[in-house]
């Protein structure tokens, strides 16, 4: 095999979004295994999958039923951590995979786990795997069983890798399931949750000081709430920010069963974009943010890191707190080149590729997943690199990994990128 | 209940042990899955991943690829990788998916064998084993496959058979060699870790086979009976402290691991040693006594009986009332700690 797969962003654009080439699309060929895809592959691994994130639920535990393999990466997170008394086991045997028998067990399970927690668990996560996703396990009658059984919620996680694609995928049922522990309690006007991921955002995001600002002195988010009857407490709000497309299920069940309404914002890393995305918001909720501090702040650290590094050519990647598709076209924008970019291109991309076609049609397109990545031994052309992915192709490029556990967002999120990246010179 | 883990998380599985068996071997190497596996498999179970790429794949099995069993899509996939890349075989791992729609991996070989013209290695795991059931049954069908030449035996050549990461805690086989070489064989070999399939291919010119995991032994007792090569258990023991004469002491690994540490703590003095494991427990390895680990609540009933426990550290969680002293020899398919590392 002579060289990776990799379309220009001209080329893609000109195929059209129903076209995509099939060595783009992840159901049409094997996926390579690197550590350029292990966030893909394997969420858990490094970062949150469905296992820590349903722990997230502030004095849960969870119960992963699962043959032995599908619990294996969390002795990373258990053993030596602080999740370590938090993750049980109830491990199936292949007769279990075959006839399900290991059902009839998950409610005495449970109790056995909850009896020998120090302290009574919130909630018992019960989090289930693939086996279960073909058996057609009623996990909502089997949680039903076990709760009664225990006397505490116990919520089905459904880590069914299997659906990766479909309309309820893994990562966005378990926010569901983590939200439906909220029950109606009178609201707040002031109070107002930020929605969508597993860990705090920056601590001088300006987000939650320019929602104070304007009266709302009440911002939760769910990896604050130092116990359950604080995580309760996200059911008096206002309204919901929606922050991650991956939590709009679980907004709108809250909307549809506790009356809170939601607002989404995205994560960009145009300034102007951030500046019009706070005004709309601004306007929705009927008050002005004052937020050209942060604004300023942000532009000086793009341009300190123009000025230092006008010609800079980025190799963009998917791993990362960004969408790369959009990261690429403000990189742009910016007046910086980009030479590759490393993402899982869909119809949603396109918003994004047509400008970037427009900018820089010469911009190649990869799939990490694809199986001639394996010969891909990184970009000619660029001198930086963002996210994980990209730098472990290009290590010996200076490279800013973008993709630590406390999330950016807002102008913050492009000021620490820049001086990030400034720092690396 | 039995297979309820309260205190420890599960070791590896027999997916893990059939990927580590084959990683350096140059094959097409699929795992069929929808990506949890093989995550779980490169990210956690096989350090080399991180250190030297390998053509390994997750099929990405989706819910109505198994619901359909649309083996010939996968076919499809596998040939198109395999004729993308130029590796010299394909080996498909089973998982839980194929487990419970049950995928006939026999005939998956035949089908990727006739698109690709090359040997495929079908490997049955399916999630629910340990690790040594998956390297066993990889290291068989390589070896059935691979090493059918007679060649004139060398007998300053030794090879090294069940070696993986895994069993070693070690990412590179360096110490594993060192080892045998001081045994009086220039010329050792070691297919699975640090070696080819050349390696695999010239098998019958080894004088002796150096089985260091139970894994191993199968394809041992296949290439004694194929080539007529003898073989015989060994481990190199890693630097115990002085343990003394009338403690009673137990050790945990990998049964030919935790049989060479006895053997080395009897033979300076120490009287009453057993060994447990939670793998497999080869009846002709084992003395009387000797015990298969099945669950916390029996290693924890065990574990108070001894004074000296010779194990990996992270099976401690399980035994927190254990008063002796703790020896710990890390074993990496049980808390995937690296020999060496904290």
């Amino acid at each position: 095999m002579a060289e990776a797969f990799s379309i220009t962003a001209a080329e893609l654009v000109s195929l059209g979004k129903n076209a995509i080439p099939p060595q783009l699309r992840s159901t049409e060929h094997l996926v390579y295994s690197s550590p350029a895809t292990l966030a893909f592959n394997s969420p858990g691994a490094q970062g949150f999958g469905v296992k820590r994130a349903g722990l997230a639920v502030p004095e849960s535990v969870m119960l992963l039923v699962a043959p032995a393999c599908c619990g294996r990466n969390t002795s990373a997170l258990g053993a030596e951590s602080s999740l370590a008394d938090r993750f049980f086991y109830l491990l199936q045997d292949e007769a279990d995979i075959v006839t399900g028998r290991h059902l009839t067990q998950i409610p005495q399970a449970v109790q056995e786990v909850v009896a020998s927690c120090q302290k009574r668990p919130s909630a018992v996560m019960l989090c289930i795997t693939c086996v279960d996703a073909l058996l057609g396990t009623d996990v909502e009658a089997v949680c039903r069983k076990a709760s009664e059984a225990a006397g505490l919620p116990v919520v089905p996680c459904y880590m069914y890798a299997l659906t990766r694609e479909g309309r309820l995928p893994p990562m966005v049922s378990v926010r569901k399931s983590i939200y439906s522990l909220l029950k109606p309690t009178p609201r707040r006007k002031d109070a107002v949750n930020l929605l969508g991921y597993f860990s705090p955002l920056q601590e001088d995001c300006e987000l939650p000081a320019l929602l104070r600002s304007v009266g709302l002195q009440t911002v939760k988010e769910l990896s604050r709430c130092a116990d359950f009857a604080e995580f309760q407490e996200m059911s008096r709000a206002n309204f919901n920010l929606v922050l991650h497309p991956e939590v709009r299920v679980a907004a709108d069940d809250l909307h549809q069963r506790l009356g809170i309404p939601s607002i989404e914002l995205t994560r960009v890393y145009d300034l102007e974009k951030v500046r019009h995305q706070y005004e709309a918001l601004a306007n929705a909720i009927g008050v002005t943010f004052k937020f050209a501090t942060y604004y300023s702040r942000a532009r000086d650290a793009v341009e300190a890191f123009h000025a230092a590094c006008p010609e800079a050519v980025f190799a963009v990647g998917e791993w990362c707190n960004a969408d790369p598709f959009e990261l690429t076209l403000s990189l742009l924008r910016y007046g910086f080149r980009v030479s590759d970019l490393y993402g899982t291109v869909s119809t949603a991309s396109f918003v994004y590729l047509r400008k970037i076609a427009e900018l820089s049609p010469n911009t190649r397109i990869f799939s990490n997943l694809s199986p001639t990545m394996l010969v891909y031994h990184g970009s000619p052309d660029a001198t930086h690199a963002i996210g994980n992915d990209a730098a472990f192709y290009n290590p010996n490029r200076p490279a800013v990994s973008w993709a630590d556990e406390p999330q950016p967002f807002g102008f913050a999120a492009i000021e620490h990128l820049f001086r990030n990246l400034l720092a690396l010179l | 209940m039995k297979k309820l883990l309260k205190y420890l998380s599960p070791f590896a599985p027999d997916q893990s042990g059939a990927v580590a068996t084959l990683f350096e071997l140059g094959g097409l190497i699929v795992i069929c899955d929808a990506g949890g596996c093989t995550g779980n498999v490169c990210g956690f179970d096989e350090p080399r991943w991180f250190l030297k790429r390998s053509a390994v794949f997750s099929a990405a099995l989706r819910d109505m690829d198994a619901i359909l069993g649309r083996d010939q899509k996968l076919v499809e996939k596998v040939v198109d990788a395999a004729q993308s890349l130029d590796t010299p075989f394909t080996a498909l791992i089973g998982t839980p998916v194929p487990a419970v729609i049950a995928t006939d991996f026999r005939a998956l070989k035949r089908m990727v064998e006739k698109r690709t013209s090359r040997l495929c290695l079908p490997i049955s795991t399916n999630g629910t084993a340990y690790y040594d059931e998956g390297a066993s049954v990889a290291l068989s069908e390589l070896y059935s496959a691979f090493a059918t030449e007679s060649l004139p035996v060398d007998p300053t050549t030794a090879a090294i058979l069940g070696a993986t990461p895994l069993d070693i805690s070690a990412p590179s086989p360096e110490k594993l060699l060192n080892a045998a070489h001081a045994l009086g064989f220039p010329h050792v070999f070691c297919a699975t870790m640090g070696g080819s399939l050349e390696d695999v291919r010239r098998a019958a010119s080894s004088s002796l086979n150096l089985v260091v995991s139970p894994a191993g032994i199968a394809t041992a007792r296949l290439l004694q009976q194929r080539f007529g090569t003898p073989w015989r258990t060994w481990f190199p023991v890693p630097d115990l402290p002085e343990i003394a004469q009338h403690a009673s002491v137990l050790v945990i690994h990998q049964q030919i691991a935790a049989n060479a540490i006895r053997e080395s703590l009897e033979q300076r003095g120490t009287e009453h040693v057993s060994v447990a494991t939670w793998f497999r427990l080869e009846k002709e390895l084992a003395r009387p006594g000797d015990i298969r680990l099945s669950s916390e609540e029996q290693f924890a009933d065990l574990a108070n009986r001894f004074d000296v426990m010779i194990a990996d550290r992270h099976l401690r969680h399980a035994v927190p009332a254990f008063q002796g002293t703790w020896v710990d020899v890390p074993h990496f398919a049980i808390s995937g700690r690296l020999e060496g590392t904290p």
